[in-house]
């Protein structure tokens, strides 16, 4: 090796031990530093003066608040402060969690029962409304027969169409029933044989109350139409008090 | 627990003993805390630089190998290192010595004669306290704000050359008086 470029790089080693060399410069000392033993041997000596100037510094305690900020990251420290929130947060949250799911569980209930509702109405009153369009597209019917019902407190009329064999009733003033009753409307036959022509309810908000009838059989089979107070979902045979009673 | 060595308070801190830690701590605290707030010459950030030197010394402590130096040394490397990262980190500008401020601290606390080590480090205080104040400057703005030659040119408007020039005769004049000792 030259001796220029020896000198240049022994020249170099006060500024490597401070950490101040770069680039090119710094390469070219590392990769020179694996071979020169010389070079090694001296930057030992720059090394020291380096490692000494971290303790040539008059001691400067810090603040006492810092020991006690550092204790405070220890493990037990830690532990101490964050077991019990741990606890505490995991159990709140759990809470929270649980609470929460089960909000929203009964929203969705209440929103699901709710729609139903909705739905049940809505289907109440599409189907009075088609009850009362077919009420009155049968009296507008010119072979519909009207025949009045004449019963306490309650009036209407019968609507019979023969020819295309439908019947209806139209009711005013219909006594609501308790839950668990319900109107059953009964065809009469020749022999008195009541058949049901369906059960209902008095309509909702409504003073009237529609019931249409698609007899099975021929409409010139009966005799007459009743309506009868029934259990909930209606009997084989007229059990309970009549309400009215027309013949045709 | 008092009678422990540091190599041997380092073995129960790498076993998690926050005792040793502390007893570490209490004895050397104060001298990371000069060479941080040298540095960093902010007490805030000098005490946050001291405290993740030490957190580095509580996470790190199964890695001390006390062959290749002492503890106070490997600690010392660890904290100039936080604190020029913190430097870096702040986008500090870097902090010109000024000669008519020199750390006068160590010549009222109590004498250190019967330890060597300490003697030999007052000494070396001493020493770069005596330098010329431009030799002065290239040494502690490559060590205590982490510069290279080009950027200490760059700071002080030197030539390079120059900045090279002093930087290795004051290292040499401080070679000489480590070695007179």
């Amino acid at each position: 090796m030259a001796r220029d470029e020896h000198s240049i790089f022994r020249e170099n080693l006060s500024a490597y031990a401070l950490g101040a060399l770069e680039g090119d410069e710094l390469r070219a000392l590392e990769a020179h530093l694996q071979t020169c033993d010389s070079c090694r041997s001296e930057l030992v000596q720059y090394r020291a003066i380096s490692d000494g100037l971290l303790t040539a510094l008059p001691p400067r305690p810090p603040s006492a608040a810092l020991r006690k900020r550092l204790q405070s990251q220890l493990p037990s420290a830690q532990r101490k402060a964050s077991q019990p929130r741990f606890r505490l947060s995991w159990s709140f949250g759990r809470l929270a969690l649980g609470g929460a799911l089960a909000l929203l569980l009964l929203m969705n209930a209440f929103s699901f029962i709710q729609m139903r509702q909705i739905q049940n109405q809505q289907a109440t009153l599409a189907q009075q409304v088609r009850t009362s369009q077919f009420a009155l597209s049968m009296l507008a019917y010119p072979s519909t027969q009207a025949i009045p019902i004449a019963a306490d407190n309650l009036t209407g009329s019968v609507l019979l169409d023969r020819e295309r064999n439908t019947a209806a009733l139209v009711m005013w003033h219909l006594p609501e029933l308790s839950g668990d009753q319900t109107y059953q409307a009964w065809l009469i036959e020749p022999d008195g044989h009541r058949v049901s022509a369906g059960v209902f309810r008095p309509q909702a908000d409504e003073s009237y109350t529609t019931k249409p009838v698609y007899p099975k059989q021929d409409l010139s089979s009966f005799v007459g139409i009743g309506v009868t107070v029934e259990p909930a979902g209606g009997s084989e045979q007229p059990t309970g008090q009549r309400i009215f009673k027309v013949d045709f | 627990m008092t009678e422990l060595n540091d190599t041997d308070l380092m073995s129960r801190v790498a076993r998690g003993d926050e005792q040793a830690f502390l007893m570490l701590y209490d004895r050397h605290a104060a001298r990371v805390h000069a060479l941080t707030l040298r540095i960093l010459n902010d007490p805030m950030l000098a005490e946050e630089a001291t405290q993740d030197a030490f957190l580095k010394l509580w996470s790190r402590a199964r890695l001390f190998l006390n062959e290749r130096g002492s503890l106070l040394l490997w600690l010392l490397t660890i904290a100039r290192r936080t604190a020029l990262d913190r430097v870096r980190l702040e986008g500090r500008r870097p902090i010109l010595s000024d000669s008519n401020d020199p750390d006068d601290l160590w010549q009222v606390i109590p004498d250190l004669d019967s330890m060597p080590e300490e003697a030999r480090w007052r000494s070396l205080h001493f020493a770069v306290q005596s330098l010329d104040p431009d030799h002065r400057q290239v040494i502690e703005l490559s060590y205590y704000q982490g510069l290279s030659q080009s950027e200490i040119a760059e700071v002080l408007g030197w030539p390079l050359g120059t900045v090279k020039t002093r930087m290795r005769s004051a290292m040499d004049h401080l070679r000489q008086k480590w070695n007179e000792e």
